[in-house]
């Protein structure tokens, strides 16, 4: 063989290895758990019904929904599930302010008919409809009711979950609800990631006593009843001085109770990360970060919580329906989520105190029951499914 | 062992679960009751001195009998009520009333037995009234024996030099217990030394002059007539004779009395053989009151003044004395079992004066809070009464036979913070009134035929004439507004709603929420507590608008009048009108019905004219009785003595 | 021995808990607006001011705390300042045997449906069985146990008349709430023992017992299910917990006269010694339900070691 022929195999040989390696990826571990949960038909599915039941909270107030808090105790009280049209009558409310405003311009300027009827067109546009329909709208919120009047006009999708004991649509009510319940999932669990991870990664990496006190005092929180602990800080927050400091930052109660939920649930996140923690600090990254001198601080949040994030990002996926269930719970016991404001655990609670032997109402627990069960499902297939990818046993399977 | 411990394990758990199961369903199961009936609570107490709401009432009327009894007695009207009367078919057989109408004469029934055969005297009610009034037993209706002469003075310890007072040495033979008490001395109050309440501009220098004008510790001097007429002065106190005011007011004592023989006693309260409470023998009671006192009568029928056995409260201590295993009781039922929030098992007293009489031989107390899950046990066939159906329902529920319902003596209504601004002006209340449609309330919420209202206290009592306030008038409301300053609700802040958690009121509340933005252009907020912080809120007087109801505690205006005179601490609105408070006064002394009558219509016109309330309903009651119970009747006041019902056989119609 | 110590750590740590759980819970109380002393009639000043005499309210809150301490300690909780005739213990000692049979029934249940499905979806991995009871395993951790009270009361109480409608008294009113009481634990044991049980029977030993002959019900049953019972065994303290805290508001619905909702009702009405005394139950009780589970665990693996 000539040295150019041998040149010419070993480039082949060395050719097919390079593609041989190409074919084999190193996978990160996210890609790698990504397509496993691909896999996982039932995960992915309730991956999207989630994604579907979020964007549907979101959006809200744009939908051609009933007025989830109008009352109409005299004419639509606890009615089934039915398709009758409904109409806001807004444009029939606005037609008439018009009509009145330009009678108004026919009369002479400053005469008595005049002004009687500007002062009504007046109390007409303060009294709107809008502000009975929708109590009190964020700023977002109120846009996207503009937007939905606009395309939407007067016309409501019509009481399909039937209405309640004061006439209200039940359809809209489990909508709005779903912002409350959800916006109480993923806030507390938020809260209570932040203080979990951090609590749990400072105390797996300093070890020692410290490690110890920490651990401890994570098992003595376990104990306490949280319903105690939310009772009185919901009343303690309900004393006028309290409220007005609370007012003044535009803060209600509502968003102290999700705090609060936040706050009891990081036990666990914080037990689990610390192992995670334990069993991370002693690998080689780590002694490396050491020893090009990187602070105790930022070895914790900077190497460590990455790294974290997997076993992270499981428990969030148990915590989120734990906390969701919580909430729901405290609401039923009525000492959670208080009206106005709408919930699916109060609305459970209101469909379970009309059931009755005579009439069953069921429509009144169903559909928030089955709101609730289904986004709790949901949750649950998607954790497991997660789980299931992150498991690093199952690792390029 | 533990090898062996681990291969038997699963059997061991499999049989201790299986004792458990068997445990665990046997625990507590009874025999049925013939009579059971859902209270709506768990009583908070079945002492009479110590009760004060409805359900404690049921039990307690059961259990005990006082001097007279409220019966149904005679036709139901044309409205279906039976009318219900005090009457001598209790403790007391008969009684008779002085010309003046102040003093009252009890015959006590000869063959009245407690239930561990001692006979019922007058001796038992005189003490048994002792001990209601007495401060240290707090009772929270002891005003109601306010009409007695001297009893305000005994129970609130008003004082003054020259009284008749009775001193009770710390000896007491039970630790910890009340009764019984320690030695009494009776003697005369001859000065009373304390300090000088801050706003008292008499003397300064450490020298009240009177018990109820001072403040903070007293030191009493009083004198006492011995065997051979010599008399001894005694100094006394009821803190601890080295407490520091104490000290100080002996230091800056300027009398004449020798104060260091000072004495620390349990009490120096009013003489109370100087009350109007007599026991004249063992079966003869007499009452004096300060005037006459038309209702009197329905006092004396009221629970918290039935007797209790002294004996056996001395013996247990007024804890354990009204356990099944210790009660002594002269009702027509005695108590058997108390479970907690489960229920009361009563049953048939043979000793009782009228065991004849009585037909039910056990009933259940139940107290099941939620209005559906006691209808659906009425419903079941597990109760027999039900005393508050859910609203929603009503309307079906009125078509069965099982309904009894007829107006309530009570009225719901808001309170109204005249503190606050801009609440503190007459024409916002005023506004706010006849801003509610409460006819739409009363249709289509509460549905049970209550009424709507317009005045604080219910029609149906004899002579009574109602003072009324504005009617449901949206346009008129807003002129009122207009003219306080406030055009279409501009410049009002949020009107915040407070009401304690239950479904009825907040669903009343969320319409009246609507009501007020819609006709007034308010915005309204919306704050539910439970039970306990919602009325410390209202006792503090941290709120804006509050639910409020009141049920008469007997059928005289006064009931719902007498609450809202300044400073009365049932009145929590910081109302405060001297003709009203005069004319409470007056009509305690006026005699003539009429007259009274006319001065109660003028405080109430009064009263509804400066709106501190707004009335929304009157009550209705809502019961759904087993068609098989025989004896309930609709009345004014929805009692239904227990004794006087009686089931009928089945398949004897 | 090992046993001995171990227990003696575990007690020490215990009154150590329940000490803290104490304090907390103590002035947590004190600080709620709201006294004890309250009712439809309010009180005038005198009543009031003597009412709080006799409950030492009007004492230095130091004072307060130690004379509670004491008092806790030697077992007196003291008298209901909402239930007068009543000490906190005897509320308890009512209350207490109604919820713990109501959970032991519920824990009953939970583990026989948990386990019986879990080893049938094990065995016949992949089947239709597995698939529905694993469905259902995951429907009974999803719907709360009060919707899932509800949907029950509608069909079997309303429409099939099976059940009463609440109370406590007979065989008949337990079963709704033990069943509800227990679902959600069920399904998550019953999930427990699928994968316990799949991990066990993929071992060798098990392949070993199939090759000696023995019928696949002894396998199953008496090789596969010991190693199925340690991860149930360990999730028995957390559900232990869960059904304690699930009793709270299935007793409400049910009207079911235990701790629960004694609990509840004195949270509610600022019943101070009662609802602190419930907590200490509840405390302690969890506290020796881990340490036993932690026992039993030790006892069913001979590798794990009690610490």
């Amino acid at each position: 063989m000539s040295i150019s022929d041998h040149k010419q195999k070993e480039l082949e040989r060395l050719s097919a290895i390079l593609q041989e390696a190409h074919q084999v990826q190193g996978v990160s571990l996210w890609t790698d758990a990504w397509k496993r949960l691909k896999r996982n038909k039932a995960a992915m599915f309730s991956l999207w019904s989630l994604i579907v039941i979020v964007l549907l909270a979101i959006f809200t107030p744009l939908l051609p929904l009933q007025s989830p808090t109008y009352q109409d105790v005299k004419n639509r009280e606890l009615l089934p599930p039915q398709m009758e049209s409904y109409s806001l009558g807004i444009k029939e409310y606005d037609q008439e302010t018009e009509r009145l405003q330009t009678e108004a311009q026919t009369h002479a300027y400053g005469s008595s008919e005049r002004e009687a009827l500007l002062t009504e067109v007046d109390a007409r546009v303060k009294k709107h409809p809008i502000q009975l329909y929708w109590l009190e709208p964020g700023f977002i919120s109120k846009g996207m009711i503009s937007l939905r009047l606009m395309i939407f006009g007067d016309f409501c999708i019509p009481s399909l979950f039937g209405t309640d004991k004061l006439g209200r649509d039940v359809l809209s009510r489990v909508f709005w609800g779903s912002r409350v319940s959800l916006a109480c999932g993923f806030i507390a669990t938020f809260v209570s990631l932040l203080i979990g991870v951090s609590y749990g990664a400072i105390s797996g990496y300093l070890g020692g006593w410290v490690d110890n006190l920490m651990m401890r005092l994570v098992d003595v929180f376990y104990s306490i009843p949280f319903i105690f602990i939310v009772i009185f800080i919901m009343s303690f927050l309900s004393g006028p001085d309290v409220r007005e400091v609370l007012n003044e930052y535009g803060v209600g109660q509502i968003h102290v109770f999700f705090l609060l939920i936040g706050a009891i649930y990081w036990l666990t996140m914080a037990r689990v990360v610390r192992g995670q923690v334990i069993s991370l600090k002693n690998e080689q990254f780590i002694e490396a970060a050491r020893t090009i001198g990187a602070t105790r601080m930022q070895i914790v949040f900077r190497h460590l919580v990455p790294n974290v994030m997997g076993i992270v990002i499981v428990y969030l996926t148990l915590t989120i329906p734990a906390v969701i269930r919580f909430e729901a719970f405290l609401s039923f016991l009525g000492m959670g989520v208080q009206a106005p404001d709408i919930s699916w655990g109060l609305l459970v609670n209101e469909g379970v105190q009309v059931i009755t032997i005579i009439k069953s109402y069921w429509w009144m627990i169903a559909f928030s029951g089955m709101a609730l069960a289904v986004t709790l499902f949901a949750l649950n297939f998607l954790g497991d499914g997660v789980r299931d990818a992150l498991d690093p046993k199952l690792k390029n399977k | 062992m533990v090898p062996v411990l681990r291969k038997y394990f699963p059997a061991l758990l499999m049989l201790l679960a299986v004792i458990s199961v068997v445990w665990a369903i046997n625990l507590g199961t009874l025999p049925p009751a013939d009579f059971v009936f859902n209270n709506g609570t768990e009583v908070k107490t079945i002492d009479p001195a110590k009760a004060t709401g409805v359900p404690e009432g049921r039990v307690i009327n059961a259990l005990y009998e006082g001097l007279l009894r409220s019966v149904p007695d005679g036709e139901p009207d044309d409205l279906g009520r039976t009318p219900t009367k005090p009457k001598a078919v209790a403790m007391s057989d008969s009684y008779t009333v002085s010309e003046d109408g102040t003093v009252y004469n009890f015959h006590i029934r000869e063959n009245a037995t407690w239930t561990n055969g001692d006979p019922v005297t007058a001796e038992d009610f005189a003490w048994s009234w002792m001990r209601f009034l007495h401060p240290e037993t707090a009772s929270e209706y002891n005003y109601q024996l306010f009409y007695v002469k001297n009893a305000k003075k005994f129970a609130l310890v008003e004082l003054e030099e020259g009284d008749p007072v009775e001193v009770e040495l710390k000896d007491r033979p039970v630790q910890g217990q009340i009764f019984p008490r320690g030695t009494i001395r009776r003697g005369q109050l001859l000065e009373v030394i304390q300090a000088v309440a801050e706003d008292d501009h008499s003397e300064v220098g450490g020298h009240g002059h009177g018990g109820s004008g001072g403040e903070g510790p007293a030191i009493y001097v009083v004198e006492f007539q011995s065997l051979d007429q010599q008399s001894e002065v005694h100094v006394y106190t009821t803190v601890d004779s080295d407490d520091d005011e104490i000290q100080s007011l002996v230091q800056s004592y300027q009398g004449e009395t020798d104060l260091t023989k000072l004495q620390s006693v349990e009490h120096v309260l009013f003489d109370f053989d100087y009350v109007g409470i007599k026991a004249l023998s063992t079966h003869q009671f007499e009452v004096s009151l300060n005037s006459p006192t038309p209702y009197f009568t329905e006092l004396a029928a009221f629970y918290p003044l039935h007797p209790v056995h002294r004996g056996s409260l001395e013996k247990h201590g007024d804890r354990e004395f009204t356990k099944p295993e210790f009660i002594v009781s002269n009702g027509p039922f005695v108590l058997r079992e108390r479970r907690i929030r489960d229920r009361l098992r009563l049953v048939k007293n043979d000793q009782y004066w009228n065991a004849d009489s009585v037909s039910l031989n056990s009933i259940d107390v139940l107290a099941i809070q939620s209005e559906t899950t006691s209808l659906n046990m009425f419903l079941n066939g597990q109760l027999d009464w039900d005393t508050k159906p859910p609203n929603t329902l009503i309307p079906i529920l009125k078509e069965r036979d099982e309904w009894v319902s007829t107006t309530l003596l009570g009225v719901y209504f808001y309170r109204i913070n005249t503190s606050k601004p801009p609440l503190d002006n007459p024409l916002v209340r005023q506004a706010l009134n006849m801003a509610i449609d409460k006819k739409s309330i009363v249709d289509n919420i509460v549905k049970g035929g209550q009424v709507p209202a317009r005045s604080l206290v219910p029609p149906g009592m004899n002579g009574h004439q109602s003072g009324y306030c504005g009617e449901y008038n949206p346009q008129e409301a807003q002129r009122l507004l207009t003219e306080a300053g406030f055009p279409n609700g501009k410049g009002l802040p949020t009107i915040e709603i407070l009401y304690n958690t239950l479904d009825s009121h907040r669903d009343i509340a969320e319409v009246i929420q609507q009501d007020w933005k819609k006709n007034l252009g308010i915005n309204v907020s919306l704050r539910n507590l439970e039970w306990g912080t919602y009325l410390d809120t209202l006792r503090i007087g941290d709120y804006m608008v509050s639910r409020s109801g009141w049920i008469g505690d007997y059928a005289d205006p006064n009931t719902f009048l007498d609450m809202w005179v300044t400073d009365g601490p049932n009145n929590q609105t910081k109302w405060s009108n001297s003709f009203f408070d005069e004319g409470i006064e007056k009509a305690k002394y006026e005699s003539d019905p009429t007259e009274r009558m006319e001065i109660f219509r003028q405080i109430e016109q009064t009263l509804m004219d400066e709106q501190p309330i707004i009335p929304i309903y009157f009550y209705v009651s809502t019961n759904m009785v087993n068609t098989r119970i025989k004896g309930f009747t609709a009345n004014l006041q929805d009692v239904h003595p227990l004794h006087l019902l009686s089931i009928e056989p089945e398949g004897s119609e | 021995m090992q046993v001995l110590t171990f227990l003696l750590k575990r007690f020490g740590w215990m009154i150590i808990t329940v000490w803290i759980v104490f304090t907390i819970s103590f002035f947590l109380m004190r600080q709620i607006p709201g006294g004890p002393l309250n009712g439809e009639r309010v009180l005038s000043e005198a009543v009031r001011a003597r009412l709080e005499a006799r409950y030492n309210l009007d004492a230095p809150i130091s004072e307060q705390y130690f004379s509670h301490l004491w008092n806790t300690v030697q077992l007196d909780f003291g008298p209901s300042f909402k239930l007068q005739d009543y000490t906190v213990n005897e509320v308890l000692a009512q209350g207490f045997p109604v919820s713990v049979a109501l959970g032991i029934l519920g824990m009953v249940f939970a583990i026989t449906i948990g386990m019986t499905s879990g080893v049938i979806s094990a065995v016949r991995r992949n089947s239709a069985y597995d698939y529905s009871f694993m469905l259902m395993a995951t429907l009974g951790i999803a719907i709360p146990n009060f919707v899932l009270a509800a949907m029950l009361i509608v069909i079997f109480v309303f429409n099939l008349q099976m059940f009463p409608a609440a109370g406590w008294g007979d065989i008949s009113q337990i079963i709704l709430p033990a069943f509800c009481l227990g679902a959600p634990f069920a399904g998550y044991i019953a999930r427990l023992t699928r994968t316990g049980m799949l991990e066990v029977l993929s071992n060798d030993y098990i392949r070993t017992a199939y090759a000696k002959g023995l019928s696949p019900r002894t396998v199953v049953l008496k090789h596969g299910l010991r190693g199925a019972l340690l991860p149930v065994v360990s999730y028995l303290g957390p559900a232990i917990a869960g059904i304690l805290t699930g009793s709270l508001v299935l007793e409400r619905i049910f009207v079911i006269p235990g701790m629960g909702s004694h609990f509840i009702e004195a949270a509610i009405q600022r019943d101070y010694t009662l609802a602190m005394g419930a907590l200490m139950t509840y405390t302690v009780l969890l506290f020796v339900m881990n340490t036993l589970v932690d026992l039993a665990y030790s006892i069913i693996d001979p590798r794990v070691k009690l610490e």
